[in-house]
């Protein structure tokens, strides 16, 4: 049988190692790739006669018309009527606000200098900084809370693994696999909006179920044998549980993955975007239940247990 | 014994099959008039998927707003709305964040009318007061008389507001009723400044700056004329006129934070592929279920189908619409369920491969696994109501499907598919441990 808290020190340097890439991304970046949800601004994009236009250009166009750094980029879909054609569209960013007026005189301006469809589809999003930053906070406080109460819940149900120790070690295994996901979005530039919130909500839930499973199978061992050594009765756990742990990730990486493929044949760029980082969180998430949560929970009840025998004798 | 608990697996077998058959094709009671329309083409799609224009509106800084102005505002919201003859659409106060979200979905084939201008209007305060005017004070780039603090009478003093039409010049024109307090200053006011002007503002902004012939007396004698060239337009003029001045004043002024313009054409994109995505996702997983385990396998099956059709059905009955992330929420408890169904299928095979008969091991496994999916389950329910309560649009929608799949996978997990496959084990021919997806055992059937 392999011995999963042996070995843990190789499966924590592989998890540091993997976190200090996604460090070294963000620091090389300068932060994640926050996209107007986050810090505000105006974008509008405009349907094209076609996807043959320079952005180059258009960056220059956009901002001598009003006087404001605009950023364009090109971006395209399927057309669902007619799945062999493309739709095109020019993204118009700008990090502040714009007025109706400034508005106008972009996209007047563009009109003149390229080839916009008439009457084409035209979209705007329009946000006001103060929202991006309530997100984040609001998130926090969501985030947060959650463990709190997480380590509590577990605490009272899982006492018998010394419950606020057990809980402690399933919040970091779950804040590991949420670190995971902004690596992933630091080290691929993925634009950081509203699917970047559900996409790390999904895993946190998902994580701390997976974990929940095993702990239950250490609870339920503990209760039966207690001669086994710590270390055996998490080796044991983690065993048991490994074809269900599996099997689990297997069908919910089934369910993820068809839709990611769908996404990348069709072209539609935001279910990309949300798909491939829940595809690695999934991964983690499952990772830091085998070989993060109880092996860690091991190596601190063992230090506990020390703690407790060294003082035995003082008292004494 | 037998005969009740295959009664009861009967039984649900039977509402999972109404449930999906209402979902997909709809309901017909033979011999009455009583039809179900199909579930699924009454699924309510938030904009990110139908397209349309949502809005995050809240107060200027430095105002707190009560709750009951919170409500207030969205009945004005709604009133003005309905002005504009937009019915679907969704009002919502967050209490917590204190402010008010629109969303008003895409019409397929109706003209596509300015975001912008919808929400302006929605915005807009709405103070209707009677002024005096200097008629050589005129402001040169609007053409109107420039605004005085002389006023005669303002909205409070207005109960009511109707859309009139001339029966001669088919134009249409909006009648004021005023309160009793109302009309005496009008009656003063009209009879002071006879042959001059009295203006009416909307907000900053003139509407109409009619002369006065001689002292007007009553409670519905004033009438706005609008400027508008044709009767058609006046009538849609009038009546949006009559439903902003009815619905009243703001009890304070809205600022956009957060306006979003989203395309009909992206969202349905993204909604046809999900949906195929979805059917094949789901394809696999059934297989994957049915070959690993089984009799087993194929219980779980017809549980997630249920399940998911029960998450539909209670979206369609509450007039929730689902978005994006809400399509994650469910794909994340789809996942949830299959994880349920296999810790216990897993303690199945454990109890038969440890020499227990078929029969003693379902009812152990089942005992087993409670503690693991009770506790699984609600740890994600805490993470749900939280989310919800933090949350605004769109995490609010992920959780709203988190915590009902949750909810529904330990029903069919704990009720449901233990029901069924117990009455099962009571086949002799199905007690055979290969059926459950157990290689070995020594099980004596």
């Amino acid at each position: 049988m392999f011995d999963y808290v042996g070995n843990r020190k190789y499966f924590f340097i592989l998890s540091s190692a993997l976190l200090l890439i996604g460090l070294v991304a963000l620091i090389f970046r300068g932060g994640l790739n926050l996209d107007i949800q986050f810090k505000g601004g105006t974008q509008i994009e405009i349907e094209m006669e076609s996807g043959d236009f320079d952005t180059d250009k258009a960056d220059k166009v956009g901002t001598e018309a009003i006087g404001k750094s605009i950023h364009t980029q090109k971006s395209q879909t399927l057309d669902s009527k007619n799945s062999n054609e493309s739709i095109s569209f020019l993204v118009v960013k700008s990090s502040g606000k714009l007025t109706d007026d400034e508005r106008n005189k972009v996209l007047t301006a563009l009109k003149s200098e390229f080839n916009v469809k008439e009457d084409g589809e035209m979209i705007v999003r329009d946000v006001d900084p103060s929202i991006g930053s309530e997100l984040l906070t609001k998130g926090l406080i969501a985030v947060i809370l959650s463990t709190l109460l997480l380590i509590l819940y577990i605490g009272i149900r899982f006492n018998i693994m010394s419950g606020l120790l057990a809980g402690f070690t399933a919040v970091v295994a779950v804040i590991h696999d949420v670190l995971m996901m902004v690596a992933v979005y630091a080290v691929f530039n993925i634009p950081v909006n509203d699917s970047f919130i559900a996409a790390v909500l999904t895993i946190l839930g998902y994580s701390v179920n997976d974990t929940i499973v095993i702990y239950d199978r250490i609870r339920e061992n503990s209760k039966i044998s207690r001669k086994e050594s710590i270390k055996d009765l998490v080796n044991n756990s983690i065993a048991q549980s490994m074809s269900r742990t599996i099997n689990t990730t297997v069908s919910t990486l089934i369910c993820v993955i068809t839709i990611y493929v769908f996404a990348v044949y069709n072209g539609i760029g935001s279910m990309q975007e949300f798909t491939f980082p829940l595809i690695i969180g999934l991964i983690s998430g499952t990772y830091s239940t085998i070989f993060i949560a109880s092996p860690l929970w091991e190596l601190l009840k063992e230090k506990q247990a020390k703690k407790k025998a060294a003082a035995r004798p003082a008292k004494a | 014994m037998k005969l009740s608990s295959g009664l009861k697996s009967f039984l649900i077998l039977a509402i999972i099959a109404a449930m999906t058959a209402i979902v997909l094709v709809g309901f017909n009671v033979p011999g009455i008039k009583y039809t179900i329309g199909k579930a699924y083409d009454s699924i309510r799609y938030g904009i990110d998927i139908s397209g349309g224009v949502s809005a995050v509106l809240s107060a200027p800084e430095g105002v707190t707003p009560t709750d009951d102005q919170l409500e207030t505002v969205k009945g004005i919201i709604d009133t003005r709305l309905e002005g504009k003859q937009i019915y679907d659409k969704t009002v919502t106060v967050d209490k917590v964040n204190r402010r008010v979200l629109v969303e008003i979905p895409y019409k397929k084939g109706s003209e596509s009318s300015d975001p912008y201008e919808t929400i302006a209007d929605i915005g807009a305060t709405a103070m209707l007061s009677f002024r005096e005017v200097d008629e050589d004070k005129i402001d040169p780039e609007t053409g109107d008389y420039v605004m005085t603090d002389r006023i005669v009478l303002q909205g409070s003093e207005i109960e009511s507001a109707v859309a009139e039409t001339n029966p001669e010049t088919q134009m249409a024109y909006v009648r004021l009723i005023f309160s009793d307090d109302g009309a005496k200053k009008f009656e003063e006011a009209t009879e002071r400044l006879v042959g001059k002007k009295i203006a009416i503002y909307l907000d900053d902004q003139m509407v109409s700056a009619p002369i006065v012939n001689g002292k007007i007396t009553g409670k519905d004698k004033a009438v706005i004329e609008l400027g508008a060239y044709d009767p058609q337009q006046s009538i849609t003029q009038a009546k949006e006129l009559a439903a902003i001045i009815r619905s009243g004043a703001l009890p304070f002024k809205l600022e956009a934070k957060d306006v979003n313009h989203i395309s009909p054409i992206v969202g349905e994109n993204a909604l046809n592929i999900s949906i195929y995505a979805g059917a094949v996702a789901i394809l696999l997983v059934w297989l994957f279920m049915l070959l690993y385990y089984r009799v087993p396998g194929l219980v779980a099956d017809i549980a997630l189908l249920g399940q998911a059709a029960a998450v539909i059905l209670i979206l369609v009955l509450s007039g929730m619409s689902l978005t994006l992330p809400g399509i994650a929420g469910m794909i994340l408890t789809v996942g949830m369920s299959v994880d349920a169904n296999v810790i216990i299928f897993e303690r199945i095979k454990e109890e038969i491969k440890s020499g227990k008969t078929v029969q003693a091991a379902v009812d152990l496994g089942f005992d087993r696994a409670f503690t693991a999916i009770l506790d699984g389950n609600l740890t994600t329910l805490i993470t749900a109501v939280i989310l919800y309560y933090f949350g605004t649009g769109a995490v609010r929608s992920f959780a709203i499907t988190l915590g009902l799949g949750v909810i529904l996978n330990f029903l069919t997990a704990i009720f449901a598919t233990k029901i069924v496959l117990k009455s099962l084990a009571e086949i002799r021919a199905l007690r055979k441990p290969w059926l459950f997806g157990a290689k070995g055992g020594t099980a004596n059937v």
